[in-house]
């Protein structure tokens, strides 16, 4: 067979990383590009891989068949906008000669196989990037996302399940007290009881009866259980309830009366409505659930559907609610029922047509068998961004639309009444009106709930409840620790963005936090409610994070350091060559930094690991499940790190560090990081990865960020009255 | 779950039934009778094949030596199985995990297409009432998607497959256990779902309005999936055996299915499934895939094997990191071997439940075809050549088992075409480069 040959790579990273002639500027971030291989077939946005398109564009200005040519060839190592990678940017090439640069391309490029674009391919390249790529982002005007579906996520099925048939309120029949005194009229009555103490007066708490139709009535939310009680009239006599029969001794010679509180209906859990729904699919490299090509409908989600539809209906007519606008039996209700249930699942009016269908369900073969194809019905399921026409070969979402994008982006749900009715009004068609809505809806704390989603998706670490760690380590990693330290991860992240004196980018990375839960007490070495100890700060100290980014059995600088270039940098590496070697041999006597030192010795391991170990070396104080640590193998752990480049892969920088909060410090104070986690949010928003026709926007997104000072609650509002969100091109035929 | 099925109860839907079947499949028909199943069963991280220091593979077999040992688990089933030396996926991404990932089923260099096993699906497949049935252990885990996952219902686009065999069983075995006799609660409901089907193709027909040929065809996926459930919910009213047709798995605990220790017993359960599900006559089409690529499984922690160390955790993916050389004596390098032996095995149960049930004048392995594969081929190097596949089972004597095919540097496409074929398939051609049937491989 034919040897893949280390000296391939090491020829395709000093192509990356000392292109001759070619500046390699300080950028504003790196998205993450798609590896080697993965740029095309993995990204599912784009349909066939062969012929995908930049996803989430038409690319009015970038010629599809240069962008898709780029995507392939040339992302992995120069980033997806040509903002430079493992290779050099290509945004300041303007004065280059187009026919010499095509003449290189073609020569060249790509270095791991330079006859795979010749002749045209490389003038279609070279145009690309002297037309697009050089030009000032100032200048360019984004050109938009395809008119599209989306496939409702697990998560927003059940949560608007909930939203929709309050499956969220607990309901009591509250305890009801009557007493006939006939003709007798005390100057005070009430209750007293094992439930409030027994108390002589009211004014010591005792229930006061109120004379409603000549009968002394009260009623009060009593907690599930048995109760004894007796009336008490003008405060000194004490009697039994005479319509109660049942009783028992008082102690005292008398009787109390007996009370029997039945428990609370509980409210049915509606992520027990996505049951056999299969997971959401993601491309390689999209952090997001929310990924819109990925949602798709195989015959095994149809049936859950089905299945969850009938139950769901069930158990919603069961409740019954003020959800319900009338009684079955009343004249007129299968139509009400059709109309004004209806507008609410579809989060629209239903059409004429709709409305006839299910109102004839409902009438013909019941309210069950109607909102259970409500239930299951695309209009249900999918909500789309298909727009009105808006001139320019734009379509501006319907102000219904909008409501739902804005709800289940913000709220992770379906719209609320007010909302609704903001669309039916019109408000939403106009800037103005949708920007009140935005604001409404982030001032709000269900905004947290949704964002909860975005914070462990956005670092990674969703797998935490079930990472295998070693059987040493798992006594002390069980799932209530895991579950803990996910809540504290997600409330971190909540708190950053939606906290009365937070809101801004640097507290993610650099704010001091204290031990959240006794059940973290052992793992963090502090007392709950005590401050962290060991230089943790912001989600970087946080266990989730060192626990996700580490082998079951050992730390692992190469994970962390990753994460940290990856997730919040957005600069991205070509993966491991074949013949890399897996982790070195365990030795009994060495630290893992040793163990690593290889990649650092080693040129060819070098050239991508200098971005790699040198951050993740600086994590080396917390072990597999995120404890500090100050020895390994009874050698002292050699702490601290450095944070080079990290405005970008080659600029060259050292920021050295000794504990996590530092490199925190460094990140927030970058420019790349916030320019990243710009990025993140928009792609957890539009549910898209960015193309290279969307480098305008994305740009735009970023400056308006960065000009901010990180302002997280400004960056939502940004990304929901962006252009991006509110309109929509038609997709490229 | 019982191996022993009791042949007088036996029951499949209506001419679906492999047993009580007159004599008319044997394979000296073979010529007009097409295999009736197709199991595909993947395993990640390749095989120790051709080293990076140029060894040769400890994969390759050769006609009339013993089975090499990393396939000595094959040697009861020699005769009815297909040896394939040699085969190439294509030169694109050829170093990579994912590249081969997608390539596998596909048979397209650098994916794209759907896989063949969706593909027969919606062709051969399309009489049972379950198309295709997609089983996994541990499959999912750590938020596996997109191309770790092997199968292709569209192009660029995999589906996750059922990592809980609690699950699949229910899903799988739903509504076809139970007295026969009208049940008018159950037939309301199968004529509301029906009417209910028939309303959600009308409104996505709606919602393709104004879009593009992209979005058009996710929702014309959907379309699909309405027509194989209406299928599916006509074909219910036949009585089935519950004794041969309802025997769920036993003793998973669904609370620990991403736990490594459970894995071979997931994976047993997943197969005895599967092919209870074929016997059954559930599917024609299925897919077992055991992990997923790069693959995190902690596999020192299966008891009783040769792998097994409690006091140490090694990996599938980093075993198969193990030096330009093929070294016993190297942790990594034994471990691997012993990996591959091991996912042998559990290929090899699959050809053992198939042959434990009789069918026609033989047993299902006789009319059934099982791949073997995996997305690399040595795990080392990841190279896309010497791809490690073997086709099990007689096909119903369309395929010529028993032999082994040198087929040097020919695309794994042909064989992907061959099965297509063997299944009775209109598929002349298959994959990126329209690659014919593989010589060698039909009889």
């Amino acid at each position: 067979m034919r040897r893949l040959t280390p000296l391939l790579w090491i020829g395709l990273l000093a192509a990356c990383t000392e292109a001759p002639g070619v500046d390699v500027p300080a950028r504003a971030f790196l998205p993450d590009a798609a590896r080697p291989g993965d740029a095309r077939a993995t990204d599912a946005d784009a349909g066939p891989p062969r012929d995908a398109g930049p996803p989430g564009s038409d690319a009015a200005a970038v010629a599809p068949e240069a962008a898709e040519l780029y995507a392939r060839l040339c992302a992995a190592c120069h980033g997806p906008l040509g903002e430079g990678g493992a290779g050099p940017a290509l945004t300041r090439l303007g004065d280059r000669d187009r026919a010499a640069l095509a003449d290189r391309i073609d020569r060249t490029m790509p270095t791991t196989d330079p006859t795979a674009c010749q002749g045209a391919c490389a003038d279609l390249l070279a145009g690309l990037i002297l037309d697009t790529f050089s030009q000032d982002p100032a200048d360019c005007v984004a050109t938009g996302v395809p008119r599209r579906v989306r496939l409702l996520t697990r998560r927003e099925y059940a949560n608007s399940l909930k939203d929709l048939f309050f499956f969220d309120q607990v309901e009591c029949a509250p305890a009801t007290f009557r007493l006939d005194l006939g003709d007798r009229q005390p100057r005070t009555v009430h209750v007293a009881g094992s439930f409030n103490g027994w108390p002589g007066t009211v004014a010591a708490g005792g229930l006061a009866m109120a004379r409603i139709g000549g009968v002394y009535q009260a009623s009060a939310d009593l907690p599930a259980g048995r109760h004894a009680y007796k009336f008490v009239l003008d405060e000194a006599e004490w009697i039994p309830d005479p319509g109660n029969p049942l009783a028992e001794p008082d102690g005292f010679g008398g009787q109390n009366s007996i009370i029997e509180v039945p428990p609370c209906e509980a409210p049915p859990d509606p992520t027990a409505f996505t049951a056999g729904i299969p997971p959401e699919t993601r491309p390689e490299g999209f952090a997001f659930e929310t990924h819109v090509t990925s949602g798709r409908v195989t015959a095994v989600h149809l049936e859950a559907y089905l299945e969850n539809a009938e139950r769901a209906a069930r158990a919603a007519l069961a409740r019954g609610g003020a959800w319900l606008p009338c009684a079955a039996a009343e004249a007129g209700c299968p139509e009400r029922f059709a109309a004004e249930v209806g507008a609410r699942i579809f989060r629209r009016p239903l059409t004429d047509a709709e409305r006839a269908r299910y109102a004839a369900l409902a009438r013909d073969e019941g309210f069950e068998p109607a909102l259970t194809a409500l239930l299951a019905s695309p209009g249900f399921l999918y909500r789309t961004e298909r727009g009105a026409p808006a001139g320019d070969g734009h379509y501006r979402l319907t102000g219904h639309e909008l409501a739902a994008a804005l709800s289940y982006f913000l709220w992770g749900t379906t719209p609320d009444a007010e909302l609704l009715a903001a669309a039916d009004r019109g408000d939403l068609d106009q800037d103005a009106g949708l920007e009140r809505e935005a604001r409404r809806l982030i001032a709000s704390p269900r905004a947290a709930e949704a964002l909860g989603t975005f914070a462990v998706q956005w670092l990674g670490i969703e797998s935490l409840p079930t990472a295998a760690k070693s059987a040493e380590l798992s006594p002390l990693f069980g799932d209530d620790v895991r579950q803990a330290l996910l809540d504290q991860t997600r409330d971190f992240v909540r708190a950053a963005f939606f906290a009365p004196d937070q809101g801004r980018f640097a507290t993610l990375l650099t704010a001091a936090w204290a031990v959240p839960d006794p059940r973290l007490a052992a793992l963090y070495g502090a007392a709950a409610g005590s401050p962290a100890p060991d230089g943790r700060a912001g989600v970087l100290g946080q266990a989730s994070v060192l626990a996700t980014y580490a082998h079951s059995d050992q730390s692992s600088p190469i994970r962390r350091g990753l994460f940290v270039r990856q997730k919040l940098l957005c600069q991205d590496l070509p993966p491991p060559p074949p013949n890399a070697g897996g982790v070195p041999d365990v030795d009994p006597s060495a630290t893992t930094r040793e163990r690593f030192r290889q990649h650092t010795d080693d040129d060819f391991c070098r050239s991508c690991h200098q971005y790699i170990d040198a951050v993740g070396f600086g994590f080396e104080a917390f072990d597999a499940i995120g404890r500090h640590r100050t020895t390994e193998n009874g050698q002292p752990i050699e702490g601290g790190g450095d944070m080079n480049d990290v405005e970008g892969l080659g600029t060259g920088t050292r920021a050295p560090y000794l504990d996590l909060a530092t490199l925190g410090a460094v990140l927030a104070e970058s420019e790349a990081a916030p320019a990243c986690f710009a990025v993140r949010l928009r792609r957890f928003a539009l549910g898209a990865r960015e193309g290279v026709a969307d480098r305008c926007a994305v740009h735009a997104l970023q400056a308006r960020f960065a000009d901010s000072g990180g302002d997280l609650r400004d960056l939502l509002l940004a990304l929901v009255t962006s252009p991006e969100f509110t309109t929509r091109v038609a997709e490229a035929p | 779950m019982s191996n022993g099925l009791n042949r007088r109860r036996f029951l499949g839907i209506a001419g679906a039934s492999v047993l009580g079947l007159p004599a008319l499949f044997r394979p000296a028909r073979a010529q007009i009778e097409p295999a009736r199943r197709l199991i595909v069963f993947y395993f990640p991280d390749g095989v120790a094949g051709p080293s990076a220091d140029g060894e040769p593979s400890l994969w390759a077999t050769r006609a009339g030596a013993p089975l090499p040992d990393q396939l000595a688990a094959l040697t009861p089933h020699r005769d009815a199985c297909l040896f394939l030396n040699g085969l190439s996926m294509g030169g694109t991404d050829e170093g990579s995990h994912p590249g081969g990932a997608r390539k596998l089923l596909t048979g397209a260099d650098g994916g794209g297409g759907r896989s063949l096993d969706r593909v027969l699906a919606q062709t051969v497949g399309a009489d049972r009432p379950h198309r295709h049935v997609y089983l996994g252990a541990m499959a999912n885990w750590n938020g596996a998607s997109g191309d770790k996952h092997i199968s292709y219902p569209e192009a660029g686009f995999t589906t996750p497959p059922w990592d809980d065999p609690v699950e699949a069983f229910e899903r799988l075995f739903a509504g076809q256990v139970g007295p026969a006799g009208p049940d008018p609660a159950a037939e309301r409901r199968r004529r509301l779902r029906l009417s209910l089907l028939d309303g959600i193709r009308g409104e996505l027909a709606d919602l393709k309005a104004g879009l593009g040929p992209g979005e058009r065809a996710r929702i014309d996926l959907h379309v699909e999936a309405v027509r194989e459930v209406e299928q599916r919910i006509q074909g219910m009213a036949v009585e089935r055996d519950p004794e041969a047709c309802g025997q769920g798995p036993e003793g998973i605990d669904r609370g620990q299915l991403y736990a490594p220790e459970q894995f071979p017993a997931v994976l047993a359960a997943q197969t005895e499934l599967l092919v209870q599900a074929m016997a059954c006559g559930l599917t024609r089409v299925g897919v077992i895939q055991a992990s997923h690529h790069t693959s995190e499984l902690i596999m020192s922690r299966f008891a009783g094997t040769e792998m097994y160390d409690p006091g140490f955790d090694m990996r599938s993916h980093q075993a198969s990191h193990y030096g330009p050389r093929h070294d016993f004596n190297r942790r990594e390098f034994h471990d691997y071997f012993a990996q591959r032996r091991w996912f042998v095995q559990q290929y090899a149960r699959v050809l053992d439940a198939l042959a434990a049930r009789p069918e026609g004048d033989g047993t299902m392995l006789d009319y059934s075809l099982v791949l073997l594969c995996s997305e690399v081929s040595d795990g080392n190097t990841h190279a896309h050549r010497d791809m490690p596949f073997i086709l099990g089972g007689r096909g119903a004597g369309r395929v010529r088992a028993g032999q082994v095919l040198q087929a040097d540097g020919a695309r794994h496409a042909g064989l992907l075409a061959a099965i297509g074929q063997a299944m009775g398939a209109d598929l002349p051609r298959f994959g990126d480069t329209g690659s014919e049937a593989l010589p060698g491989v039909l009889t």
